[in-house]
């Protein structure tokens, strides 16, 4: 799982140049090759009602992409890197796989999702359906977010939340890559509250099993030379994953990506995928393989 | 049959437009539309020319004349490269690409930056190959 070819999905408001070159550290681990995207959704390009599509609109948001992509296209040549890039009309998901695919892209980096809660509701997020649709890792990516500060090097300090699926099995391997890069993992996993019935006793057995199967995590990761150190947190996964990133003052938060079908993460959500979308810290979500 | 020249651009318009003025002039055309495609194309049909873009999906501009001009079987095919990309930056990634310890290749026959009049690109090929 070798990060060699990155995706950048942008819109340029939410992500940019200096999100882009933030995440150059990947060259360290073997990054060589940038694809920059912009999906120009069919909306953008639809004249009103009864007018058809405009050619004109078209042009006009390709060229201001292209004038964009020739810019920084130009700075990562000169870092004797290599470039690609795709400026397509279409759907943003289905546009941003079928480029993952022809390039055989190993990371793709997306911003937030757009899209306000009814819309969510009933078209489903971007990354909801993205993760569902792709088995390559995806990096949801807010580099100056509200409340948050610009990183400069976004896989220097993870934590991984685990909920022992295979996919956050699968984040382990995928986080191993990065060694050159990463200075220290905390390994996080969120015990729910119901699990803790009983007497003292009993819960912290429950905890010392937890602690048990984290260090088990936190071995594998020094015997390739990373620093690890693992934490059990109680109550709600999401709330607990958040405080947990702040309390290890964390520059990313890394998980497996639910395998729920994408209506029951449309109506009931996920944590990834709340996390993803709101949480301030950038995510980088591990899909399962798609068999 | 006319000289052949190989174009390689992901840009349809650009390509039609190329194509359009190596069919006036009596040039045979082929066409690529990546970096990948166009290696393949080179190999297999030896063109008298290639006409080649820098920023393309699959493969870049940059690593296929790299390819091309150590390549060889296919270094003595001239190049014209015809792209938005500046040619201080193309020449300043051959450099870097050169110190990270590739082989050094020489600079393209010609450097044209987009957008080109027909004309100019007619004199520039003519200039070349004949």
């Amino acid at each position: 799982m070798k990060i060699k070819k990155l995706l950048f999905v942008t819109k340029f408001e939410e992500l940019g140049f200096d999100a882009l070159q933030s995440l150059l550290s990947l060259r360290e681990v073997g990054l060589e090759h940038v694809v920059f995207v912009n999906i120009i959704e069919r909306e953008r390009v639809a004249m009103r009602r009864g007018t058809g599509y405009s050619k004109e609109a078209e042009i006009r948001l390709r060229e201001t992409a292209n004038i964009r992509f020739i810019d920084w296209a130009e700075n990562l040549f000169e870092q004797g890197m290599e470039v690609g890039a795709y400026i397509v009309v279409g759907s943003l998901v289905g546009e941003v796989i079928k480029a993952a695919q022809k390039e055989e892209a190993d990371l793709i980096v997306v911003g937030r999702s757009q899209k306000g809660v009814i819309e969510q509701l009933y078209a489903g997020s971007d990354i909801t359906e993205l993760l569902h649709r792709t088995s390559k890792p995806v990096l949801v990516y807010k580099y100056l977010s509200e409340s948050s500060f610009a990183l400069e090097k976004p896989f220097e300090s993870p934590i991984l939340a685990t909920d022992w699926s295979p996919a956050s099995m699968r984040a382990i391997d995928f986080l191993k890559e990065l060694k050159g890069i990463i200075q220290k993992i905390h390994v996080v996993h969120v015990a729910d509250q119901k699990q803790l019935s009983g007497s003292a006793m009993a819960i912290q057995k429950t905890r010392k099993k937890i602690r048990a199967k984290l260090d088990e995590i936190c071995k594998t990761f020094e015997a390739e030379g990373i620093s690890a150190s693992p934490h059990v947190y109680i109550g709600d996964p999401e709330q607990e994953i958040e405080k947990a990133a702040r309390e290890c003052q964390a520059t990313l938060i890394v998980m497996g990506s639910s395998g729920k079908a994408n209506w029951v993460e449309r109506w009931l959500g996920s944590t990834p995928r709340n996390i993803a979308e709101k949480s301030d810290f950038p995510t980088l979500l591990i899909p399962p393989i798609k068999l | 049959m006319g000289k052949k020249v190989l174009v390689v651009d992901d840009d349809p318009d650009v390509r039609l437009f190329n194509v359009t003025v190596l069919e006036e002039n009596g040039y045979t055309p082929l066409v690529a539309t990546n970096g990948e495609e166009g290696k393949n194309l080179a190999k297999q049909e030896k063109p008298d020319l290639v006409i080649l873009d820098v920023l393309m999906p699959r493969e870049s501009g940059i690593r296929l004349y790299r390819e091309l001009k150590t390549d060889k079987n296919l270094k003595h095919i001239p190049i014209i490269m015809l792209s938005g990309i500046a040619e201080k930056s193309f020449l300043r990634s051959q450099k870097v690409l050169a110190e990270f310890g590739d082989t050094p290749v020489p600079e393209p026959e010609a450097y044209l930056e987009k957008p080109v009049e027909a004309e100019e690109l007619a004199a520039t090929i003519k200039k070349i190959i004949g």
